[in-house]
């Protein structure tokens, strides 16, 4: 999703001038050739994300398994109406919260710490930590998985290894089959992947601030802790929002993968959640009712959230200028 | 005195700067040297914790080529990549057109459709996703990869913020001449976005190089599917192979980190820039 793009369908929006008088023939022939040109995406974004979309909702209140020559039986609300007994619901749903809560540190706590106190570094030194720690956001999550898979093994693992060294553990950590680490060893790894990204646009967005604000600052005499609660927390308020509603919307999507290579969702579902649930309802239970209903329930309630943010953001948006 | 002081304050305040930004770049980046190493250690090797190969070997490599068919899912996936690049590249070059060279009904209104798309998880649509694949009898077929993403909203608001900035006079004095409004876009237009529509591209291609999901869904054959689900498959099925494993992983990460290598400043900029979906 664009930085940029949240904000824009107000810009879009103002108003556009239509002209009421009778134009030539040829004239209004041109008057679909916009149309022309938003065809072949209009079509593809129809097809493959409304319709589906629609679709979904349609299934929700369905029973079906799936299969092509099974019958779709109609059932009403009552996917709906069980949706919050379905087995593991709860337990996903708590996970989603940990995940959401567990990928912040990462997205934005560390980054915005590292952001002000490395601002105006020096272009080339700060050329070169750009390359290295965004190195992560470019790896594919399954390669991602699989190098940590390794680094985190039980007993051949380096981590392992090290922790045994400097602790004297008396057995290794089992990350991923120990029911006490395996959600936060995906948090980690979700957030690992971020760290560096976010770190990048905190760092844009401080390069952005005039810095007269922070001289004007100084001298009031102000000290460092009072011009970043005061000047700088303000002035960075709607990239924080950008980033809490970017993990708040997004953490369990991107925590997907790993579930999925990594723990498929054990031991015991401590590391499913709720885009983990649709998967294993529809694809392994074959509940397409359930899944539908489900995915319909949570794609609203994230739209009002991202509703929310967005409210939020404009209200907050003062600061911009 | 006083001035020493300070001057030693401001050493330790630049010390620790670089520290907790070196500290940031080993981690982001131990995991990929450690990757590499363990790909070029022998054996016997693999499960010691020396951080450098004393023994350099491409038996791991040789090994991962043979168990999975490599060689024909990274041309799957090459495959996939470009061809759905170019289609997301061409089909949001002629909305981003539409949008900034015309002032039509309902422009607002389409464009809020495209935009808002980013609200929708893929995990939310991905069941009638599958069942319309599965209906054009796609599944397993590189079509079914390619078809449902030759548009990709994302690349239509990024170009529509690149077009947006050529100036509007410059598009009047090339139509005053004359020119079609194919030839205004492609000879006009297109040669002075070629910087952000390429990062642009770069940026399509990664994401496409690094799909796992969609792949999971509509492939099941070693031969019919992307590296990346290879990939997948290969950590599930292997038992204590982390060198060939490593191997696996390093050949199916190489295209991306080569391009990475060579543009980074760009990639960098169009990400922070252009987000994270």
């Amino acid at each position: 999703m664009s930085y940029e793009a949240v904000g824009m369908p107000r810009h879009a929006a103002g108003a556009k001038p239509k002209s009421k008088e009778r134009k030539p023939f040829l004239l209004r022939l041109g008057r679909i050739k916009p149309y022309i040109y938003l065809l072949p995406a209009l079509v593809s974004i129809g097809y493959w994300i409304y319709k589906p979309l629609l679709q979904t909702f349609q299934l929700s209140i369905y029973q079906w398994n799936l299969l092509p020559t099974s019958p779709k039986q109609f059932v009403g609300l009552k996917n709906f109406n069980q949706l919050f007994s379905l087995p593991e619901m709860g337990i996903a749903l708590w996970n989603t919260l940990i995940y959401t809560l567990g990928v912040i540190p990462f997205s934005l706590i560390i980054p915005l710490v590292i952001a002000i106190a490395t601002d105006n570094i020096g272009r080339k030194a700060s050329n070169i930590y750009r390359a290295l720690i965004f190195l992560p956001m470019i790896m594919a999550p399954v390669a991602v998985s699989s190098v940590w898979r390794w680094i985190m093994h039980p007993t051949n693992g380096i981590l392992n290894k090290a922790l045994t060294d400097w602790f004297h553990l008396s057995e290794p950590i089992r990350f991923f089959t120990d029911e006490h680490w395996a959600i936060w060893s995906i948090t980690f790894i979700t957030g690992w992947k971020l760290l560096g990204f976010s770190t990048l646009i905190f760092s844009a967005a401080m390069t952005g601030i005039n810095k007269e604000y922070i001289e004007a600052a100084k001298i009031d005499r102000a000290g460092s802790f009072q011009i970043i609660w005061h000047v700088l927390l303000p002035l960075l308020s709607p990239t924080i929002l950008f980033m809490l509603m970017m993990s708040t919307l997004f953490a369990s999507e991107w925590s997907f993968s790993y579930i999925n290579v990594l723990t498929q969702g054990g031991p015991f579902n401590t590391t499913t959640n709720i885009y983990y649930l649709l998967w294993t309802y529809g694809f392994q239970s074959f509940n397409i009712g359930a899944s539908s209903a489900a995915a319909a329930v949570f794609f609203l309630g994230f739209g009002v959230l991202a509703w929310l943010f967005m409210r939020l953001t404009r209200k907050l948006s003062f600061f911009d200028n | 005195m006083e001035n020493a002081g300070r001057r030693a304050g401001l050493y330790t305040s630049a010390a620790l700067k670089h520290a907790s930004l070196v500290a940031l770049a080993l981690l982001a980046v131990f995991p990929l040297y450690w990757m590499i190493v363990t790909s070029l250690k022998p054996e016997t090797e693999v499960f010691t914790s020396s951080l450098i190969p004393l023994h350099l070997t491409l038996d791991n490599y040789v090994h991962a080529w043979n168990a999975i068919p490599m060689g024909r899912m990274l041309t799957n996936s090459m495959v996939v990549a470009v061809i759905q690049t170019a289609a997301q590249l061409i089909t949001s070059i002629f909305a981003a057109y539409a949008f900034t060279r015309w002032e039509f009904r309902g422009s607002s209104f389409i464009f809020g459709l495209i935009a808002l798309t980013w609200l929708v998880p893929f995990q939310v649509i991905m069941i009638p996703n599958y069942v319309a694949i599965s209906g054009f009898g796609w599944r397993d077929h590189l079509a079914g990869l390619i078809v449902p993403n030759i548009a990709s909203a994302f690349a239509v608001l990024q170009l529509y913020n690149a077009f947006k900035s050529y100036p509007k006079t410059l598009i009047e004095a090339a139509r005053l001449d004359g020119a079609s409004d194919m030839g205004l876009l492609w000879r006009t237009i297109m040669p002075n976005l070629k910087a952000p529509v390429a990062s642009i591209g770069i940026l399509l291609f990664i994401t496409s190089w690094n799909d796992y999901f969609w792949p999971l869904l509509v492939t099941t054959k070693l031969e019919n599917t992307t590296i990346q689900k290879g990939l997948q498959m290969f950590i599930s099925s292997d038992g204590n192979m982390w060198g060939a494993l490593m191997a696996a992983t390093t050949i199916a990460s190489l295209p991306v980190l080569l391009i990475y290598l060579m543009l980074q400043r760009q990639i960098i900029d169009s990400f922070v820039k252009g987000g994270l979906k």
